[in-house]
């Protein structure tokens, strides 16, 4: 037996700048370009541009989470010295609507869905008046019904909240005879999974500003996709999309929670009536309550067995709360239908998913969506067959995990699967067959939980998923990389520098990266669906190549060698090896003077690539594709966990998280994504909850809704295993949103170990671990009374 | 005027700049002096604004950063007097005649403090917008105690949130930096 795919192990260590490499740069820990500024405090995000002159835009939201607006009046507010403007909805030329799949929202809201609706904008001189106006605004309302659940949202003669009713959208999987092959199984269990609203909490809250700039609408604003945001805004005002420029700023994170519009709107109109600088900053509340959120999910979930453990048959009933707006809704129950029996050989599936809309926030993109939900679900039954079965959750997972080459849940064949490898992996760095349930005392109980899981990457199902890259060289003879794919912290921006880099043979710190301004950079798509780097990635990656071969065309023709015996190394074209007349590999052409002489002899040396690579939509009726995603993620994680019987406190007490992520461009990189998503998936797991009642949101503050410190935070172990994917840069695959998606279902199986009963509803907070105790208990009595 | 659908628009006269200013002066009655970053500064500020505003709005170092501001989150830690605080929750005559450094008066001469330096090696910035906080604990955590444990640099950092990292890298750069050169861990202010 071979001895499994090379594995990278922690710590990679600290870069230090004289060990910048000039060559093989991929695969090594080159320091993101970005960390000076940031260290420094001198980066500026979207709340730090606007100078003093400024005015400061505000606003006005729903006073109730569904109703008409009869009237606002604004008469006193505006009546306020140094309030400026208030806007409307009779103020936008456009639209006034947007959506990322269906322009279901309006900009300014006649009728409130939500307690995040807008009803207008108010543009003063500083902060403190534009607040004074906001509390003088007085606004009358017809209370409509309120729609709070997904069962109000089901019932019959329940209020509608869209023209369409109160379902957004159904998704379905067909696959062999399910019901017959559940009535043949030797065993069938039944759990039914409920995971809850959860908020991106990303640290840097809403915050931007616009001015015109010779007609143009230009906006610093964080989002995930520019150009489509540009689209978004440009549709809501009524103008040509090359009237409004959108430049991104650093950015303090975004975990899908940036994909829906949020400010961008409201700074152009003003902007644009107003012809001056105009900011915008959510407070934290605010931010908390306009905001899309995670979608809280019910899944009752069937899975069929043999005696020997064989997986036979798997029945799953998904409903999805929307909230008040489609936002990404459709392609997030596509999602979680999509990869519903997780990286398991399940021959017979019968899935449906239904998602309604409430007078909640609106759920959509939050990392992982859908299938990290999906995971908690199928892996609960894997630990409840396991039991049932009395067969070690490990051994049944050695069962059935796919094998490469074999088909995920849409049938989808995908020719690596390493999910074995990782399992394998995560175990051995825990310790597995050697660990303790020892504990330091009685009212402490160890555990251990092992998840395994898959993620298909990129948009997927037909849509026409592309990046573009632009690569140039400068007079000066500096490389420079032009993608309109944002960076939010994950550092896409570094990665094109060190692929840019790579191809052309100079210093990654030495490229210039041109980024994230629709007026200068061509479009990238969305930062999201863990796309990047395998989408810009590769896009980067033909552009640079195409320019290197025509620079190595201007040296061949300038010396008289061949150009397959050149090559591209420390800021020059040099001899590949001995050539007579260039012994020891002497430079050719420096590369400054390469640019020139290219320049003259009409080489652009300047190419924009497109990296498109196709998917299959799928196919009505049965909902399977033969490529619904470009590729697949597939990691394993083990928790260990310590759970107090008294009080049902849960301490994480060690992760280990093994990702097969194809290749690892930059390793410290794909470590940190890991480490990340990790403590998100923690926080998930075990405290985050959006608590709302009758739709009001309840805990809209950081003191109420409670993220990981590092307190709360074991040292995560990241393993990156690395087994080549045939179409990603270099053979990388993405990193962005497994770690997220392995750790809930790893956590809660501890706890289970620890418990012996299973949590079923997340956060598995105190509370919820302390009643299932109870729960157990008391069924263990009667069981023996 | 009517607009296409009949409805009356609003006239939009701008305020003057002069007009504009002289709003602004009048929210900026109190006059602060205290001594940022080592040198002292006079200024006018609004008596009820934070030292999160002043620092940010007035004096435009926006290294200091804000997630929450109620205090939550850390990201506007400074020294005050060398201890660290969440400028958010300090009102700005609090500081008249004491002693404030931020993110900003870190690094000496354009040499970065050794918990940047050890920040950016060991990748403990993503999105960055925790970072000056963090920094700011770390540095005066380091200050006192040139040899944490990881259990010390949890307990000095529990009032920093990050949602990007995992914490597990800025506990190596903690340490990583207490390694490292510990004549040069002042930060200036302390009494």
């Amino acid at each position: 037996m071979s001895s499994g795919p090379p594995i990278r192990r922690r710590p990679t260590g600290p870069v230090r700048p004289g060990q910048q490499p000039q060559v093989n740069v991929i695969g090594r820990s080159i320091r993101r370009f970005d960390g000076k500024g940031k260290v420094t405090g001198e980066t500026p995000f979207g709340g730090d541009l606007a100078g003093p002159e400024a005015y400061t835009a505000l606003v006005i939201r729903s006073p109730h989470p569904h109703c008409e607006i009869e009237d606002v009046e604004l008469a006193a507010a505006r009546a306020i010295p140094g309030v400026v403007a208030i806007f409307t909805g009779d103020d936008i030329g456009g639209t006034n609507r947007h959506g990322l799949i269906r322009r279901d929202q309006e900009v300014f809201s006649r009728r409130a869905r939500f307690m995040g609706d807008c009803l207008g904008l108010i543009v003063a001189a500083t902060p403190k008046i534009a607040q004074r106006a906001l509390e003088a605004v007085k606004v009358s309302y017809k209370e409509l019904p309120i729609v709070a659940t997904m069962d109000d949202a089901l019932a019959e003669g329940s209020y509608p909240l869209h023209e369409t009713g109160n379902v957004l959208s159904t998704e379905l999987i067909r696959r062999g005879d399910a019901d017959s092959a559940l009535a043949e199984s030797d065993v069938v269990v039944n759990t039914e999974t409920r995971t809850q609203c959860v908020d991106h909490a990303f640290l840097d809250r809403e915050a931007g500003m616009a001015y015109m700039e010779d007609g143009v609408v230009t906006i610093y604003a964080s989002g995930q996709w520019i150009h489509e945001e540009r689209r978004l805004v440009a549709l809501a005002l009524g103008l040509p999309q090359e009237r409004v420029r959108i430049i991104q700023p650093a950015t303090g994170g975004a975990f899908g929670g940036r994909e829906d519009i949020s400010i961008q709107i409201y700074l152009g109109l003003a902007a644009l009536k107003l012809d001056h600088p105009v900011r915008i900053e959510y407070t934290r509340e605010e931010s908390m309550i306009a905001r899309h959120k995670r979608h809280p999910i019910r899944i009752e979930y069937t899975l069929g067995a043999t005696r020997e453990g064989v997986l036979t048959a798997a029945k799953v009933r998904i409903l999805s709360d929307e909230g008040a707006y489609a936002s990404t809704g459709p392609a997030v129950l596509r999602k979680a239908v999509s990869h519903c029996t997780g990286p398991y050989r399940v021959p017979n599936i019968h899935a449906d998913g239904v998602a309604v809309f409430t007078n909640n926030n609106p759920t959509g993109a939050m990392r992982g969506f859908g299938a990290c939900q999906l995971a908690i679900a199928y892996e609960s039954a894997i630990v409840e067959l396991s039991r049932v079965l009395k067969i070690d959750v490990v051994e049944l997972k050695r069962i059935n995990l796919l094998d490469d080459g074999e088909g995920v849940t849409t049938d989808q064949k995908i020719p690596v699967v390493g999910v074995r490898d990782c399992m394998e992996a995560a175990l051995r760095r825990i310790g597995w067959d050697k660990r303790s349930y020892e504990t330091p005392a009685p009212h402490l109980r160890r555990g251990y939980g092992v998840s395994t899981i898959c993620f298909g990457v990129g948009y997927g199902d037909g849509f026409p998923d592309a990046s573009r890259a632009r690569v140039r060289m400068a007079d000066d003879g500096v490389v420079e990389v032009f993608t309109g794919g944002v960076d939010f912290g994950q550092g896409l921006h570094s990665l094109a520098a060190q692929i840019a880099a790579k191809e052309l043979g100079v210093d990654p710190l030495a490229v210039r990266v041109v980024a994230s301004d629709t007026h200068r950079t061509p479009e990238s798509g969305s930062s999201s669906a863990t796309r990047q780097t395998v989408f810009t990635g590769n896009a980067v990656r033909l552009a640079a190549s195409e320019v290197a071969g025509q620079l190595l065309d201007v040296a061949a023709a300038y010396t008289g060698l061949h150009w397959d015996d050149l090559e591209l190394r420390g800021n020059a074209i040099a001899a590949k090896h001995d050539i007579a007349g260039h012994e020891d590999r002497t430079v050719v052409l420096p590369l400054r003077q390469a640019v020139r002489l290219g320049r003259e002899r009409g080489y652009a040396l300047d190419v924009e690539s497109c990296f498109k690579p196709r998917t299959v939509a799928k196919q009505k009726g049965t909902g399977k594709s033969p490529r619904a995603f470009i590729t697949y993620m597939f990691a394993s994680h083990v928790a260990e966990v310590l759970v107090d019987i008294e009080t049902g406190e849960v301490k994480v007490a060690r992760i280990v998280a093994a990702h097969d992520v194809g290749k690892a461009i930059n390793p410290q990189q794909v470590e940190g994504q890991i480490e990340g998503g990790v403590v998100q998936g923690l926080g998930m797991a075990l405290m985050e909850e959006v608590v709302s009642e009758g739709g009001f949101m309840k805990n809209a503050s950081f003191t109420d809704y409670i993220i990981p410190t590092i307190v709360d935070t074991p040292t995560i172990e990241a393993l990156v295993i690395e087994r080549d994917d045939p179409e990603g840069p270099y053979g990388a695959r993405g990193v962005g949103e497994p770690g997220l998606i392995g750790t809930p279902p790893a956590i809660l199986g501890a706890i289970a170990d620890a418990i012996g009963t299973q949590v079923h509803e997340t956060p598995a907070n105190a509370e919820r671990v302390w009643k299932a105790i109870k729960r157990s208990e008391r069924a263990g009595d009667g069981a023996s009374a | 005027m009517t607009n296409a659908s009949g409805v009356e628009e609003q006239t939009l006269t701008l305020p003057s700049e002069q007009e504009v200013e002289k709003l602004r002066a009048a929210e900026a009655t109190w006059s602060l002096s205290f001594t940022l970053n080592g040198e002292s500064v006079e200024l006018m500020v609004d008596p009820t604004e934070t030292l999160y505003d002043t620092l940010r709005e007035r004096l435009r170092l926006i290294g200091t950063k804000g997630a929450c501001l109620e205090g939550e989150c850390g990201s506007c830690t400074v020294l005050l007097d060398g201890k660290p605080v969440t400028a958010c929750l300090v009102t700005s005559p609090q500081v008249q005649g004491r002693t404030v450094v931020t993110v900003e008066g870190l690094a000496k001469d354009d040499r970065l403090h050794p918990v940047q330096e050890s920040f950016i090696a060991c990748g403990a910035v993503q999105c960055g917008y925790c970072t000056p906080g963090l920094i700011v604990s770390a540095a005066a955590l380091l200050a006192h105690n040139s040899t944490p444990s990881v259990e010390e640099v949890r307990e000095a950092l529990e009032g920093n949130l990050c949602r990007c990292t995992g914490y597990t890298k800025i506990i190596d750069a903690v340490l990583e930096a207490a390694g490292d050169e510990p004549a040069v861990m002042s930060v200036g202010g302390e009494k």
